[in-house]
């Protein structure tokens, strides 16, 4: 691993005794940060530990309540990220900020004061091409961004900063949407940076990618720096337990040998998206009572149409849905629900969760309508609430206060009353998107041991993720989608995440014989 | 680079505070209009003795307040069922217009023998019909079209107007009656149709009206019909996940605000008015409710008494005039009242607070919980 060599001198960027809080909880307490020069530095930690408001602060989009930084020795004040970016500071959010209708040559011009008022889109374009030679990462810059792979559209964020020449790059969990070949052609190119003498931060909570690609790495647990090390002599066990404060062991899987009757069986099922284009395009999977079976590929490729077609939230053109044989295609998505098909969504507080509704009305979402919720046209608020506290206690669902909105919650407990509230109603069939996403190791364990017990109790699952990790992890059997189809299918024993890797960015196997 | 304040959102605000800031907008209206009353050289603590004096001083000053409060308490509930929901019926004034000309339509139709209660049930009902059906004009294009209802409503209270205003003044129409010859009126309608006053001018109506919003709350609060309103209200995309018909939710609540909105009109018209009486019905009641819905943030029984805290401004502004106040002071005070609550949700919605202290308090909290 190159060395930065004057990165032990001055830091690029110090932070000293930085305070930031949200709601009353301290987001950062007291942090003390340095990043040296043409660094590579990790930022790593449990979600909630605060890593996403420390990048935030210093790339000016918060303010600290206390604290204070200095950029070379000298201190630094940003109002806002404009302020930030002037001062060579740079963020790549998890979020992109990007104009879809644009090209790529035109969002590198939205914003940059050095741009005048006249628009020369060749001098543009020649400049977003000659940055992307030099730094390894090629992209059109006459493509409007929402041609563009998501991949490509990180590229092109990443080219903002540095049309503008950021000294300080920040790149908030940016591997998160990439499938590992992707993520590679990222490294290098964070190398590249690197060695030209910018310093990076990389946020992320997979050990293996900070064991990659950073210099060292600094550990964030509940708002506090807990240990900061060079990243060739930190242990990666040491690491994680740093991370979350005890040893922690993810649930594995035991082969399932008790697979039964298919429950759910999807067959050359068309469903178009939004804009009418075939998202999922003559797709065919079954799932069998007692099996987890796993849909692994890029965001973007049909899973959310898939699911939604399934459940009944998007029209389905062609094709069919059987539930334990009986033809549910085209029914609604209450009949689905009554008929035993739960679904976990990909977005807790925009689809799965009522976010101004307390924790105990979302954990009745589904169940409202029937006794003893409901007693004809009334609701039995007692029932609501000692449900509520019930599935509260038994899932370990925390921050619950009454009269508190279920937005309050942090992501991990979110998604444990999401996933509370599916497993507790009747159904065969638990169609689960990205379930931890987002999570932090323990609130992933916990989902984890969920899916597995859903499983065993010979529910149905499809599985439907971006996170091989998550996949390979919990599936009897994985599938790989790409642009709305199904390109390969294996046992769980034979997949890797090379294989499932190519797969996913469009590489099709030759078939077996 | 410490900063001396932060403004950072509240999680959740005390049922304390959702009344003082409020009851504290009013107070602040009142010290605002005192100032402006003595800078025009008016003695403001008896501007205000006169105008408490007139809306609540004696018994008939008080029912006027209470005539005053019905039909904003309907078309205020109208807004506020409406808004919740995101549903942006500003059309309260044309409903309520349409809901009396079918109200009127009705009275002035009805038989001589009708039995009075089946009369007034009638009438009533049929402004409800009538400002439900009103708001259909908008619902329907905007549940399954998409059209904006904000244009559309505030299109059709235009319209409603002008009919109104044809049917007595540019039309021998039924709801004209043929016995004015000085100026065009309003057809009476059935005796048998009007609603009985009780108290000096003030009719059951108001019961009517209170018992709207009772109800309005009630179906909000405990109903499953009323959870799957406010889940809709919440997030489209959860209700449709959770198996919630949306546009049928949408436009039922759409219908019931236009309905609301029209018993305004029917109870004006078989009460106080007891025809379609083109002036009175045209003084924006409509508008009003919505000003009452917001300072009632959108809770159907606070809009009880803050209709009937607008009702007695109302009431109490002409008084005024006998001691050479104008009226308008009434207008000042319900615009700095709204200006001042509006404001006034900031500080529910935000807290603004000193850093060091809330730290200290933080780790001291979160090593009380530790130990």
């Amino acid at each position: 691993m190159p060395e930065g060599a004057d990165r032990h001198l001055q830091p690029a960027i110090e932070l000293r005794n930085i305070d930031k809080s949200f709601y009353g909880v301290l987001a950062n307490d007291n942090v003390d940060f340095a990043l040296g020069r043409g660094e590579v530095h990790a930022l790593l930690g449990e979600n909630g530990a605060g890593k996403s408001t420390l990048c935030s602060v210093i790339a000016g989009l918060y303010r600290p309540d206390a604290g204070e930084m200095l950029l070379d020795g000298e201190p630094l004040i940003c109002k806002s990220p404009k302020d930030a970016l002037a001062a060579g500071i740079g963020m790549v959010y998890q979020h992109f900020r990007l104009v879809s209708n644009l090209t790529v040559a035109e969002n590198l011009a939205l914003g940059n004061p050095e741009v005048g008022i006249r628009l020369s889109q060749k001098e543009l374009e020649e400049k977003a091409r000659e940055l992307g030679e030099r730094y390894d990462f090629p992209v059109d810059p006459s493509a409007r961004i929402w041609q563009l792979s998501v991949g490509q559209q990180q590229r092109v964020e990443i080219l903002k900063l540095l049309y503008r020449d950021a000294r300080i790059l920040i790149l908030d969990e940016p591997t998160a949407v990439l499938t590992p070949q992707e993520g590679e052609a990222l490294f290098r190119t964070m190398r590249l940076m690197a060695d030209e003498g910018r310093s990076l931060i990389f946020v992320s909570h997979k050990l293996h990618e900070v064991k990659r690609v950073s210099d060292r790495v600094t550990v964030l647990r509940e708002g506090r720096v807990v240990g900061s090390a060079e990243t060739a002599d930190a242990e990666p066990r040491d690491l994680a337990r740093m991370m979350v404060g005890r040893d922690l062991v993810l649930p594995t899987r035991d082969p399932n040998e008790s697979i039964g009757e298919p429950v759910l069986a999807v067959e050359e099922l068309v469903v178009a998206d939004e804009r009418g284009l075939d998202a999922v395009n003559g797709l065919s999977v079954t799932v069998h009572a007692g099996e987890v079976v796993g849909i692994a590929g890029v965001s973007g490729n049909g899973q959310r149409e898939l699911a939604q077609g399934i459940v009944g939230l998007m029209k389905v053109k062609s094709g069919r849905v059987r539930l334990g044989g009986e033809d549910v295609t085209h029914r609604s998505v209450l009949s689905k629900i009554r008929k035993g098909i739960a679904y976990v969504p990909q977005s807790r507080l925009g689809m799965g969760l009522s976010p101004g509704l307390t924790t105990e009305d979302n954990l009745a979402l589904k169940q409202f309508r029937r006794p003893p919720y409901a007693r004809g046209p009334l609701l039995s608020h007692k029932v609501f609430a000692e449900r509520g506290a019930g599935l509260i206690k038994d899932f370990d669902i925390r921050g619950v206060r009454p009269g508190l909105p279920i937005r309050l919650l942090s992501g991990g407990n979110l998604q444990k009353a999401l996933i509370a509230r599916e497993v507790v109603q009747d159904h065969r069939v638990l169609i689960a998107r990205s379930p931890t996403r987002g999570l932090d190791v323990g609130a992933t364990a916990q989902v984890r041991e969920q899916i597995l017990a859903e499983r065993d109790r010979g529910i149905g699952v499809l599985l439907i993720s971006e996170d091989l990790d998550e996949l390979l992890a919990l599936s009897d059997r994985l599938l790989v989608i790409y642009e709305g189809e199904i390109v390969g299918e294996m046992p769980a024993g034979e997949a890797t995440a090379e294989r499932l890797g190519l797969l996913m960015s469009g590489h099709r196997e030759e078939q077996h014989p | 680079m410490t900063r001396r304040f932060i403004v950072e959102p509240r999680g959740l605000a005390t049922w304390w505070l959702k009344l003082l800031i409020p009851v504290a907008a009013v107070i602040a209206a009142l010290v605002i209009g005192a100032v402006f009353l003595s800078i025009t050289g008016n003695a403001w603590l008896e501007v205000y003795k006169k105008m408490a004096d007139t809306a609540f001083g004696s018994g008939r000053g008080f029912a006027e307040t209470l005539v005053s409060a019905t039909p904003l308490i309907l078309t205020g509930v109208a807004a506020a069922i409406a808004f919740k929901m995101l549903v942006w019926n500003i059309g309260g004034e044309g409903q309520l217009i349409f809901g009396a000309i079918t109200a009127a339509g009705v009275g002035v139709w009805l038989a001589d023998g009708t039995p009075a209660l089946i009369a007034v049930i009638l009438v009533v009902a049929a402004g409800a019909v009538g400002g439900a059906f009103w708001a259909s004009l908008s619902a329907l294009p905007r549940v399954y079209l998409g059209t904006n209802e904000i244009i559309t409503t505030l299109m059709l209270n235009f319209i409603a107007l002008h009919l109104m205003q044809y049917l007595v003044y540019g039309s021998y129409s039924p709801w004209r009656d043929p016995e004015a010859t000085q100026f065009p009126q309003g057809r009476p309608i059935l005796d048998g149709g009007r609603i009985p006053e009780f108290f000096h001018r003030l009719d059951w109506g108001i019961f009517i009206a209170a018992a709207v919003a009772i109800f309005a709350w009630f179906v909000i609060a405990k109903t499953r019909s009323g959870f799957e309103y406010r889940i809709v209200g919440d997030s489209f995309d959860t209700a449709r996940y959770a198996g919630i018909r949306v546009p049928r939710k949408v436009l039922g609540t759409f219908l019931a605000s236009g309905a609301s909105a029209g018993l305004a009109g029917s109870i004006l018209v078989a009460g106080i008015l007891g025809k379609m009486d083109p002036r009175s019905l045209d003084l924006g009641l409509g508008f009003t409710g919505i000003i009452v819905a917001a300072l009632a943030r959108l809770n159907p029984v606070a809009i009880i008494p803050v209709a009937v805290l607008m009702g007695a401004l109302n009431n109490a502004g002409p008084s005024l005039q006998s001691i050479g106040v104008p009226s308008a002071v009434v207008m000042i005070l319900q615009g700095a009242i709204l200006i001042f609550a509006v404001g006034g949700e900031f500080l529910i919605l935000n807290r603004i607070r000193r850093p060091e202290r809330h730290v200290a308090e933080v780790k001291a909290a979160a090593e009380g919980s530790a130990a």
